[in-house]
């Protein structure tokens, strides 16, 4: 029998797109910094997927399809968003992340990571989605320079300046903390 | 400070080090730098902490459950909507209700689950069968599972159709044996599974009344069970259990699988 998770059955949920939800979500609250807007932009993603999928090479990682197809997906948003509005702004709130934690490890610890979180949302969008991507979902560089639709270089250049940028950050005083591009 | 012996190390591959991407050969390079330059070290250390830190940040985000409206997006279109179309959205809305479970009442929610197409009260039924028999310590079944065999005959004479009762020990759950249930129009067979921390499941079959032939899916959550229900085939199947959401899918896709290589012998 062929094992379950590999196939779609008709009106069941598709195991590997389930699977896909979370990391689906995380990466949109980073790109969109907002938990409602971030679930409406997993949900277009999915809707995408669904209408490109006789584009998806099989065996070929879905998880970096979705992100390319999300990304794309807000970048469009985006674009559709500064049209409507000039001055629509593509950052988060600095002083209130969508990236919530779940109550969990010992008090101190779950500041510091609150704190990361926070200073993690002064950086710009286009910082966080690079370092999302490299630190946290740890994909190689060509896979986020082909998901970004960018050269590798700046892919690299980019990371390099989220990193310091975010080292900056932490370093500083909190009354010091600006926004920084 | 580079030490006198060394090239400099590029920034892009200081990067590339600590993102474990760096080529064997050039990975060594930094490695004998690193034994030299204390600054280097103390650099690409911090570097490493910061990427510790933000997968401590950001992994607990991983372990939220998954909303409904979400969950149904991950539903093929083809059998989710061939009917629906473009207006898909009720449906969507419909599934997340069930989730929520407040706010209606249990006649508007059955109103609602009829107008999405699915059975009104298949999911209900199964859930209280379910906590009826599942806290039933010492005689949750009619037949143990030591009699599968005649269990499996007498369910099937019983039902009018080929029932199966699926293996389910990949996930921890042995068959505990089965039972007759009276349903509202024909008889239900109820499969009990229990794990090693005494944790209950039930699948539940039935014949289907004409009319619903089409594959649908759902999930609601019943008095506290949760119940992922579907139709195949003239048949209406449930599992239900105090089980989170993403295992009991996980469970309905192993049932799914197993009972269609039974039925067809060759599963897609």
């Amino acid at each position: 029998m062929t094992p379950p998770a590999a196939t779609a059955s008709p009106g069941l949920p598709h195991p590997d797109l389930v699977a896909a939800i979370p990391r689906l979500r995380r990466y949109a609250r980073v790109l969109t910094g907002e938990s409602s807007r971030a679930d409406d932009l997993v949900q277009d993603t999915l809707a995408r997927g669904w209408e490109k999928r006789r584009l998806w090479r099989s065996g070929s990682d879905l998880r970096a399809w979705l992100f390319t197809i999300m990304h794309n997906v807000h970048v469009n948003q985006l674009a559709l968003a500064r049209r409507d509005a000039a001055n629509v702004s593509i950052d988060a709130d600095p002083g209130n992340p969508a990236w919530q934690l779940p109550v969990r490890a010992n008090q101190l610890e779950r500041v510091e990571l609150l704190e990361l979180l926070q200073h993690m949302g002064r950086l710009s969008a286009d910082q966080r989605e690079v370092l999302l991507l490299a630190a946290v979902e740890e994909l190689r560089y060509e896979e986020i320079a082909s998901i970004l639709q960018i050269p590798i270089g700046t892919v690299m250049s980019r990371l390099s300046r989220a990193r310091s940028n975010l080292r900056q950050l932490i370093a500083e005083p909190a009354s010091a903390l600006r926004v920084v591009k | 400070m580079n030490s006198a012996h060394t090239t400099p190390i590029p920034e892009a591959d200081v990067q590339a080090f600590v993102d474990n991407q760096l080529t064997p050969g050039r990975a060594a390079l930094v490695e004998a730098a690193l034994l030299g330059d204390a600054e280097l070290a103390a650099r690409v250390a911090a570097l490493r902490a910061q990427n510790a830190a933000l997968r401590d940040a950001f992994d607990p985000a991983l372990a939220e459950p998954i909303p409904a409206h979400l969950l149904a997006a991950t539903v093929p279109p083809d059998s989710r909507a061939a009917r629906f179309g473009r207006r898909l959205a009720p449906a969507l809305a419909i599934a997340a209700t069930l989730i929520v479970g407040v706010g209606v009442g249990w006649f508007g929610r059955d109103a609602l689950i009829e107008r999405a197409g699915t059975p009104t009260t298949f999911a209900r039924q199964a859930a209280f069968a379910h906590t009826l028999y599942a806290a039933d310590v010492n005689r949750p079944v009619e037949i143990w599972a030591a009699e599968e065999k005649r269990l499996v005959t007498w369910l099937t004479k019983r039902l009018g159709f080929q029932v199966h009762a699926p293996d389910l020990n990949a996930v921890g759950y042995a068959l505990v044996g089965g039972r007759l249930v009276a349903g509202n129009e024909k008889p239900t067979a109820l499969f009990m599974y229990e794990n090693a921390d005494k944790e209950r499941l039930s699948l539940q079959v039935r014949k289907q009344a004409p009319g619903s032939g089409e594959a649908a899916f759902r999930y609601a959550v019943e008095n506290g069970v949760g119940v992922f229900y579907w139709i195949d085939d003239a048949c209406g199947y449930a599992i239900s259990g105090n089980v989170d959401r993403t295992q009991l899918l996980k469970i309905a896709h192993i049932v799914y699988g197993q009972l269609a290589a039974a039925d067809a012998g060759a599963p897609k």
